[in-house]
């Protein structure tokens, strides 16, 4: 790392410092490869999740805590430029699927029939088997909040909550708790055979018979897409673009899906092979054209944390 | 007078600059627009309530089992006394979220859902309010023990003549004598539980709002910089009462103090044992969540013993979490700690010595009063206001002060100054009577006089100040989680990372580390704990 000190010597900063959500992790060689390849060194700064990381952007804008981020999503893009943050525009780097997850060995064992849908949640046969993010905390509960909005309206939403909470739903604050703690099909062995997670976390799951312990319920999912973009007063936007650039090579991009468990979004990147099998992408999706995002977002939190409070 | 306000204005420079300049940005986001209609929404309604009424019965539940606690390590003398007595003051000094991650040991137990009282013990409010007992329930104790340690003992030896009971003599004789102290150890603790906020933060998981969490969602989550302000304004209403409530008995406890004259208290007989038992519970149920944790620290996520959790702590975590590891994370700690401690103590030092000169002129002793008040503004505002404030203030402008690391110890600092101040400025009134006015008829100058004479008569009450600001730099996590970004991590933060993404070894990581500090503050509780000479034995050599 010392070595960096003979290229000091050339004009400009040689360190570009990212700001991104907690999920955030490249291979270290990946790293190294920008650093041969530009002479920047890449440093990160973790903030939270999508939402945490997109308002502690805007409340520090005079004097940004990094040159670019990565991770703000379409639920967060709409703040992102109406309190203009971004230097130029925002650039796609990937998407994922949010779905439920269930851990199939825990209904086989149990001889339950899994869920075909979310909606099927609140039958009483799923009583207290469900955990999903909190919307308030974790961008993946919010993109599930804004589904359950969309498929059923107002106040119609607001009625399968309260339904979910007399089901005994588990509600906790981030993707990390809710899918390594309290799942039963993932390392944690948690309580709960079904978790609110991707399309794409059964890959991560594939047992020594080839297998998936797990599987996703692919209807009437939400795509959340993930953007990188420069900052604006950034220390040093030359290497904030280089590595934007870099974030769209097909090295970065064939990367994605191990490190990160979402799909490139360069069609032309091959997938990992049992992406194929374990991995596809949702079949169907909510129609969540019509929501206003950003103009609904803190009157349907205030809606939701209201009725789901512990108090 | 001129010459007054000389001395007075760097120490007045560092408060204006660092609490009244961020606290007008906080007044002046919470009044604007509509803050009335903000204050009355339901959910924010719902967080003041809870706030309230969480505090009170903490601090009810902490006077209930700090009361026979107060009586049998204070009024009473017992072989290990002194011991159990700065034992019980380790959750205080403990980094408020080392307690929080302690508690989710018992928040995620399966026994405790399984006991038949799962409905209570699956309510986060429930560990909440514990977890606010657990570590308030000394601040009781020694409020109250040290009135009770020097009330006279005849009334009561008469009383016990004519044939009263233990708790008859309590009621009628000494807790009457002891009401303000009991007035101001419920405020004190008030106080600190309305302030809560990395224990809310955790134990509740998200699903339950203090006006903290309230002031910290706003203004993270949502961008309404307009209904943190009015939150916090309300917040700082709140502590500013509990605070004047808790200062109005005579002294309160402050400080490690470890008072010899129990010696001459007496022992301890059957009839005591009502008492003896409460606080034989209240000493075990403080203890067990940390001999718990560390217990903890030695098992893997499968309850088999490893090392692992230690090994672990070089790294960054599962997936990378940490932007620097727990080491890194740790020696920014400790940097921090140096900076706030030199500027609480030497402002701290400087306002107290400048309060406790003698005068004659009422406007001097009027000025005196303000000051001392506007010194000790502080203590009634939160880390998490002051916090809000900080990120209002220094973002851009003349003081970028937010780009800097020096953001956060220069906030710890500021937060410990009133302590400083109130722990100095007494131990000084009482020396400077006789010694300062001789040591100005001797012909030496005021400051040499101070420097020569009294410093060295009140080194253990600076001992003591600089013991209390270390422990706030060290624990606190308000400020330090919406200030300190990236690199700048402090042990809380990356404590409060670890156990809210506790994927793969992190949760591990988070019992190790917090093992770690709790065996630690052990050890300094227990060293401060052991009689005077035996700590100043070679000082005197």
């Amino acid at each position: 790392m010392m070595g960096g000190l003979s290229a000091c010597s050339e004009a400009g900063p040689k360190i570009v410092t990212i700001a991104t959500h907690d999920s955030f992790l490249i291979p270290d060689e990946l790293i190294n490869k920008f650093h041969e390849q530009t002479g920047y060194s890449l440093e990160g700064v973790k903030v939270g999740d999508a939402g945490e990381l997109t308002n502690k952007l805007v409340l520090t804008k005079d004097a940004p805590i990094a040159d670019l981020f990565f991770g703000i999503d379409n639920t967060f893009a709409g703040v992102a430029t109406k309190n203009g943050i971004v230097d130029g525009e925002l650039t796609q780097i990937d998407y994922a699927d949010v779905c439920f997850n269930y851990d199939k060995e825990w209904f086989a064992a149990n001889g339950l029939m899994p869920p075909s849908s979310w909606q099927d949640l609140t039958l009483a046969a799923y009583e207290g088997l469900t955990v999903v993010e909190n919307p308030a905390t974790s961008s993946t509960g919010l993109a599930f909040m804004f589904s359950t909005i969309a498929k059923l309206g107002e106040p119609g939403w607001l009625s399968w909550w309260s339904a979910m909470k007399s089901n005994s739903i588990k509600i906790v604050d981030g993707w990390e708790t809710a899918y390594y703690t309290e799942f039963s099909g993932a390392a944690g062995k948690g309580d709960y055979p079904i978790v609110l997670s991707y399309s794409s976390s059964p890959a991560d799951e594939i047992g020594t018979d080839g297998q998936s312990r797990t599987a996703a319920l692919t209807t009437n999912c939400f795509r959340q897409l993930e953007y990188a973009g420069v900052l604006k007063n950034a220390a040093n936007p030359d290497g904030a673009r280089a590595f934007i650039k870099f974030m769209l090579s097909p090295e970065f991009q064939a990367a994605l899906p191990t490190s990160m468990y979402v799909y490139p979004v360069d069609k032309s990147v091959t997938l990992p092979t049992n992406w194929a099998k374990f991995a596809k992408p949702a079949s169907t999706f909510v129609d969540v054209s019509e929501l206003d995002f950003d103009k609904g977002r803190d009157k349907w939190l205030d809606q939701w944390r209201k009725l789901m409070s512990a108090g | 007078m001129l010459k007054l306000w000389a001395k007075w204005a760097a120490p007045i420079f560092v408060i204006g600059l660092l609490f009244y300049w961020p606290m007008a940005h906080v007044l002046q986001h919470g009044l604007t627009g509509s803050w009335a209609d903000t204050l009355l929404e339901p959910a924010v309604l719902e967080a003041i309530w809870f706030t309230i009424w969480q505090a009170v019965l903490s601090a009810l539940l902490c006077v209930a089992i700090g009361l026979p606690a107060a009586y049998v390590l204070y009024r009473r003398h017992s072989k290990h006394g002194r011991l159990i007595r700065a034992l019980i003051t380790v959750p205080f000094a403990l980094p408020t979220i080392v307690t929080a991650i302690g508690f989710t040991v018992f928040q995620n137990n399966d026994a405790a859902a399984a006991s038949g009282f799962g409905a209570l013990l699956a309510s986060p409010l429930f560990w909440i309010i514990s977890a606010h007992v657990f570590v308030n329930f000394s601040v009781v104790v020694r409020t109250v023990g040290a009135t009770w340690a020097n009330l006279a003992h005849d009334t009561e030896e008469a009383a016990q003549l004519g044939g009263a009971g233990r708790f008859r003599i309590f009621w009628s004789i000494s807790r009457p004598q002891l009401n303000n102290a009991i007035v101001s150890s419920l405020a004190t603790v008030f106080l600190y539980c309305t302030a809560s906020y990395g224990l809310i933060l955790v134990l509740g998981g998200g699903l339950v709002n203090s006006i903290e969490t309230e002031i910290a969602y706003a203004a993270n989550q949502r961008l309404d910089l307009q209904e943190a302000g009015a939150l916090a304004i309300v917040q700082t209403l709140l502590s500013i009462g509990a605070y004047m409530i808790s200062s109005t008995g005579k002294r309160s406890a402050i400080g490690f103090e470890v008072q010899d004259s129990q010696a001459k208290q007496p022992k301890l007989d059957r009839r005591d044992w009502p008492a003896v038992a409460v606080a034989s519970l209240a000493t075990l149920l403080v203890l067990a969540p940390l001999a718990l944790i560390v217990a903890r620290a030695f098992l893997n996520n499968d309850g088999q013993a490893t090392l692992d959790n230690f090994a672990d702590l070089g790294g960054r975590g599962a997936r990378n979490l940490l932007n620097i590891t727990i080491a890194q994370a740790a020696l920014n700690t400790l940097r921090n700690v140096l900076v706030a401690t030199a500027l609480a103590t030497v402002v701290g030092v400087a306002v107290a010595y400048l309060l406790s000169r003698r005068t004659r002129s009422k406007s001097v002793r009027l000025v005196n009063t303000v000051l001392n008040i506007a010194f000790m503004l502080p203590l009634g505002v939160s880390t998490i206001v002051l916090g809000f404030g900080y990120l209002l203030t220094f973002g851009a402008g003349w003081f970028p002060l937010r780009s800097s690391w020096l953001i956060v110890p220069l906030i710890q600092g500021l937060m410990a100054i009133p302590l400083v101040v109130r722990i100095v400025y007494p131990a000084l009134t009482s020396i400077s009577e006789e010694l300062g006015e001789q040591a100005s008829t001797d012909g030496a100058s005021p400051a040499s006089a101070f420097f020569r004479i009294e410093l060295p008569l009140v080194r253990e009450s600076i001992g003591a100040a600089i013991g209390y600001a270390a422990i706030i730099s060290i624990g606190e996590f308000g400020a330090a989680s919406l200030l300190a970004y990236g690199s700048q991590a402090t042990l809380p933060t990356v404590l409060y990372q670890l156990v809210s993404r506790p994927g793969g070894n992190n949760y591990g990581m988070a019992m190790a580390m917090s093992a770690i500090v709790i065996v630690l503050t052990f050890a300094v509780v227990f060293v401060a704990s052991l009689p005077a000479k035996h700590r100043t034995a070679q000082r005197q050599r």
